[in-house]
C-alpha cells in the first residue's frame, strides 16, 4: 500500500485522471477518501455560488440597464434597421449632390437658359458701352 | 462531452443560423464566465457582446470540429485576455470596487441536511476558493473556472484556450495546489 496521496494524486483524482495505484490507495484508505470527497464538494460548491452569483449579477444589471433608460426613449434600431438606415441617408445624399452638379433639363430651366442666353447675346452685340448709346443716337441724328 | 454541454439542444449545433437561439441558449455561459474572469458587470457585459458579434460575423468559418459551447468559450476566451492585458490598471481598480459572492451576504451555499457547524466551515472554504482563484495567475485562473465552473472538460479547455493539453493540465494542477494551500491544506 502507497503513503497518503499526495497533492499531485490529489490533483489527478480531483481531474478524474488517477493513477491505478492511487484510486487503489483511495479505496483501501478511508482519510485519503475522505479528504477527496471533502475537496470534491468544496469544489463543487464553489461551481454553484459563482454560478448563482454570476446568475443574481447578470439580473441585477439588466434591471439596472432597463431604470437607468428614460421611459420614453426610442426603441433602439436593430443592426439590420441602422443599416438600412444608413443606405438611405447615403442614397439621398448621393441625389442631393447629384441634383447641385449635374445639368437640369427641366422646360423651365430650359427656357430661362434661353432667356439669359439672349441677354447675353444683346451686351455682346452692343457696338459702344451702354453709357455711350445717347452719344451714338447724336451721331445718327447728325448724319 | 461534459455534464453541461448535454443539455444542449441537439439540433442547436446544425442551426449555426439560427444565431438567435443560439444567443439565448449560450449567452448566461459566456456572460458568467467573462464575469467570473474580470469580476467587473460592465466589462462581462461587452465582452459578451463582443463574442456573439464575433461568432456571428464568422460563423461561415465554424467547422463543427469542437462543440459550439467550445467555440465560443474561445472566443471569450481571447477577447477577456485582450481585455486584461491592454487595460490591466483599470481592471484591477474596478474588480477592487465590485461586490463578490464573499462579501455582504457570504457565499451562497446550498443547504444539502448539513450541520450550521459543517455550512458554516463550508462557506468559510468555498470562500477561500474564491479569494485564491482571484490570486492566480491569468492562465490558471482561466483553465480553473473552465473546469469547476464551466464544468469543461480538459480537451474542451485546451480547445477553448489554444493551449495543448498537458500545458492546460500544468495550470490547473498548479491551480488546485495554489487554492488546496488558500484553504489550508498542505502540498
Amino acid at each position: 500500500m502507497i503513503p497518503h496521496l499526495s497533492s499531485q494524486q490529489l490533483s489527478e483524482h480531483l481531474l478524474g485522471q488517477p493513477s491505478v495505484a492511487a484510486a487503489r490507495h483511495v479505496r483501501d484508505c478511508a482519510a485519503c477518501r475522505a479528504q477527496l470527497e471533502r475537496n470534491r464538494e468544496e469544489l463543487e460548491e464553489f461551481g454553484a455560488a459563482v454560478r448563482a452569483w454570476s446568475a443574481g449579477e447578470a439580473d441585477r444589471y439588466q434591471i439596472n440597464m432597463a431604470q437607468a433608460a428614460p421611459a420614453s426613449a426610442p426603441e433602439p434600431l436593430s443592426w439590420r434597421a441602422s443599416r438600412q438606415l444608413a443606405w438611405a441617408l447615403l442614397i439621398a445624399a448621393i441625389f442631393a449632390i447629384a441634383s447641385l452638379v449635374l445639368p437640369r433639363h427641366s422646360g423651365e430651366s430650359a427656357a430661362s437658359d434661353a432667356a439669359l442666353l439672349q441677354r447675353v447675346d444683346a451686351e455682346v452685340s452692343r457696338t459702344v458701352p451702354s453709357s455711350m448709346e445717347p452719344l451714338m443716337k447724336l451721331v445718327v441724328q447728325e448724319q | 462531452m461534459s455534464a453541461l454541454e448535454t443539455e444542449i439542444h441537439p439540433d442547436i449545433a446544425a442551426r449555426l443560423d439560427d444565431f438567435e437561439a443560439l444567443v439565448r441558449l449560450y449567452r448566461p455561459r459566456v456572460f458568467r464566465f467573462a464575469l467570473a474572469s474580470l469580476r467587473d458587470l460592465d466589462a462581462a457585459e461587452t465582452i459578451t457582446q463582443d463574442c456573439f458579434l464575433r461568432a456571428y460575423q464568422a460563423r461561415e468559418r465554424f467547422r463543427q470540429e469542437c462543440s459550439l459551447h467550445t467555440w465560443l468559450m474561445r472566443i471569450a476566451v481571447n477577447l477577456i485576455r485582450d481585455r486584461v492585458r491592454n487595460r490591466r490598471l483599470q481592471f484591477w481598480r474596478r474588480a477592487a470596487k465590485m461586490a463578490t459572492p464573499v462579501d455582504a451576504g457570504g457565499v451562497a451555499i446550498a443547504d444539502r441536511g448539513r450541520s450550521p457547524e459543517a455550512q458554516a466551515l463550508l462557506r468559510e472554504r468555498v470562500a477561500a476558493i474564491w479569494t485564491a482563484a482571484e490570486n492566480l495567475s491569468e492562465k490558471q485562473r482561466t483553465v480553473f473556472l473552465l473546469r469547476f465552473v464551466e464544468d469543461m472538460d480538459l480537451l474542451e479547455i485546451a480547445v477553448a484556450t489554444g493551449m495543448k493539453e498537458g500545458t492546460v493540465k500544468t495550470h490547473l494542477f498548479r491551480a488546485l495546489r495554489a487554492v488546496r494551500e488558500q484553504i489550508g491544506e498542505k502540498s
